[in-house]
């Protein structure tokens, strides 16, 4: 069944990751693009970062993509952090803002990843709380991305979806369905696909994710520095047949390649949005 | 701890110390539990070692960059992260390089450490509003000295051993570099801080550097000029003051409560 994509104001159209290399090509060219999402956290504070930023979002939409808040770390948010979110925001005016499903920081000590937990009762209560603390900070809906792992833990009292579900249903927040974290899932952990893309409210998913991922030593690694794999591809098609067109980004953040290249990615996910 | 915490406590320790987690805790059907946690530890090293070397350039140039990654390594196990912020990471280099035997022989690496984290701290201060000088105007002369200025957000003062801001110039353009570079030839007083949206170091007076920090540090511009008049005595504090406004470092001032 289709359904409206949630409350968001990205152009259900394909975007891509604004990295550092291609700040200066974007900002004289101005090419075509849908929209561009950033890493939140490299334009926190001001200064040449912010400046460049507030330059290219009078030129596309922008998504703010947090990957160091640690929502799910059992020690308190980091106020400081969620300030300078805010402050991000109030400058920046963002079409989407979002985070991941993830801790990274317990006792005092930061681990500068994005590291999995086990998906409890007691976890969905404590994420939820804290989700709901920073969209009270920040005023708007965030959107909360699936996550690739390398390890499962056996303490789980549900499913990652089962735990998505539950925290769009306590936190009305929306979701960012990143199917290659599900592809990489599938590859390592044996995660089922199609009944995660089943299994997740499709009324609150506001954004996909595709990426490229290397297989190391015998487990496939997220490291967002490749072309999108043809299995990813394949799984994007079922996902648009089962939840429907949403803003869709190519990401790319090792060996990043020509500006080119990411925009035929992205034409790829646009054709495959506008097959009939 | 509830275990929750002690769940996620443990993994920190597997990935960062290498520390075994009890059996059956994980699920990983298609290769070894270490593999999977493998995975993580190179993330954990590789990410904060980039950070690292993109806030300390020269140092790894100085030392090189076989070399730094040993140095990187050993200040990664000694020097947890704090914060999910990246760019807050590495403050105690400088403090690292005093003790660290490898480069004893390197006498001025702890004072480009502290230049190059002033820079790298410069670099993503936060933005302020800068000064609008007809608020001064309307202050009555008896009630300056009162007067709490605040330094903008970028600025860090440092007093060297050595020359390291000559050492970090030659190391900017390094086919035109100038390394006749006396390292015996004294120390720098340094301001370092963000202007319209570059980096500047600037060499200014150790009477400036002595006042500004005063400043810095809430002292009142009364009992700052007074304390740096009797080490400087040739200080003067009207230009001065002119001087820092306007050159975007005072950005700002608090009355004294009454």
């Amino acid at each position: 069944m289709m359904n409206t994509p949630a409350s968001h104001s990205l152009p259900v159209v394909a975007g891509i990751g604004l990295r550092a290399p291609h700040y200066a090509e974007v900002l004289e060219r101005r090419p075509p693009l849908g929209w561009i999402e950033v890493h939140s956290e490299n334009f926190f504070g001001g200064g040449a970062p912010l400046h460049t930023l507030l330059q290219v979002a009078q030129q596309y939409p922008v998504s703010l993509h947090g990957v160091g808040m640690g929502l799910a770390s059992p020690d308190p948010l980091d106020p400081g952090h969620l300030r300078e979110l805010r402050q991000l925001c109030d400058a920046v005016n963002p079409s989407s803002v979002s985070e991941h499903l993830c801790w990274n920081t317990a006792g005092g000590i930061a681990i500068n990843d994005l590291l999995p937990f086990p998906y409890t009762r007691d976890a969905l209560s404590h994420v939820a709380a804290r989700v709901r603390q920073v969209q009270d900070v920040l005023g708007h809906q965030i959107l909360i991305e699936n996550l690739s792992y390398y390890v499962a833990f056996n303490n789980s009292e549900m499913r990652e979806e089962e735990f998505l579900t539950e925290l769009v249903a306590r936190t009305g927040c929306g979701l960012l369905f990143d199917v290659n974290n599900i592809y990489v899932n599938t590859v390592n952990l044996g995660v089922d696909a199609k009944a995660f893309v089943h299994g997740i409210p499709a009324a609150a998913v506001g954004e996909y994710h595709l990426a490229g991922a290397s297989m190391m030593g015998g487990c496939l690694v997220d490291t967002h520095s490749a072309r999108v794999f043809d299995e990813v591809w394949a799984l994007y098609e079922y996902t648009l047949q089962h939840i429907g067109k949403r803003p869709t980004l190519i990401e790319w953040d090792v060996d990043i390649p020509a500006l080119a290249v990411l925009q035929g990615e992205a034409q790829k996910a646009q054709h495959r949005m506008d097959a009939p | 701890m509830n275990n929750w915490d002690e769940t996620l406590a443990h993994f920190s320790a597997a990935i960062r110390t290498g520390a075994v987690l009890a059996p059956g805790a994980l699920n990983c059907p298609h290769y070894a539990e270490e593999r999977g946690i493998g995975v993580y530890r190179n993330n954990f090293r590789g990410n904060l070692h980039d950070t690292l070397a993109s806030a300390y350039p020269v140092l790894r140039q100085l030392v090189g960059e076989d070399f730094f990654r040993l140095l990187a390594k050993r200040f990664i196990e000694q020097q947890a992260s704090r914060s999910g912020n990246l760019h807050r990471y590495g403050g105690e280099m400088a403090e690292f390089l005093t003790h660290f035997e490898n480069t004893q022989h390197l006498v001025y690496l702890p004072d480009m450490a502290r230049l190059e984290w002033a820079y790298h701290r410069a670099y993503f201060a936060d933005d302020v509003p800068s000064f609008d000088l007809p608020r001064l105007a309307n202050i009555a002369p008896d009630a300056y000295a009162g007067l709490r200025w605040q330094l903008h957000p970028s600025c860090t003062l440092l007093t060297t051993a050595y020359p390291v801001a000559a050492i970090w110039q030659a190391h900017q353009e390094i086919e035109a570099a100038d390394f006749n570079i006396d390292l015996l030839s004294g120390g720098d007083s340094l301001l370092v801080y963000r202007k319209d949206l570059s980096v500047d170091i600037v060499r200014i007076a150790p009477a400036s550097l002595h006042w500004l920090a005063q400043l810095q540090q809430g002292t009142g511009m009364g009992d700052a000029t007074e304390t740096t008049s009797s080490a400087h005595p040739d200080f003067d504090v009207a230009t001065t003051l002119q001087h820092w406004i306007a050159q975007g470092v005072l950005v700002n001032f608090l009355r004294p409560s009454p």
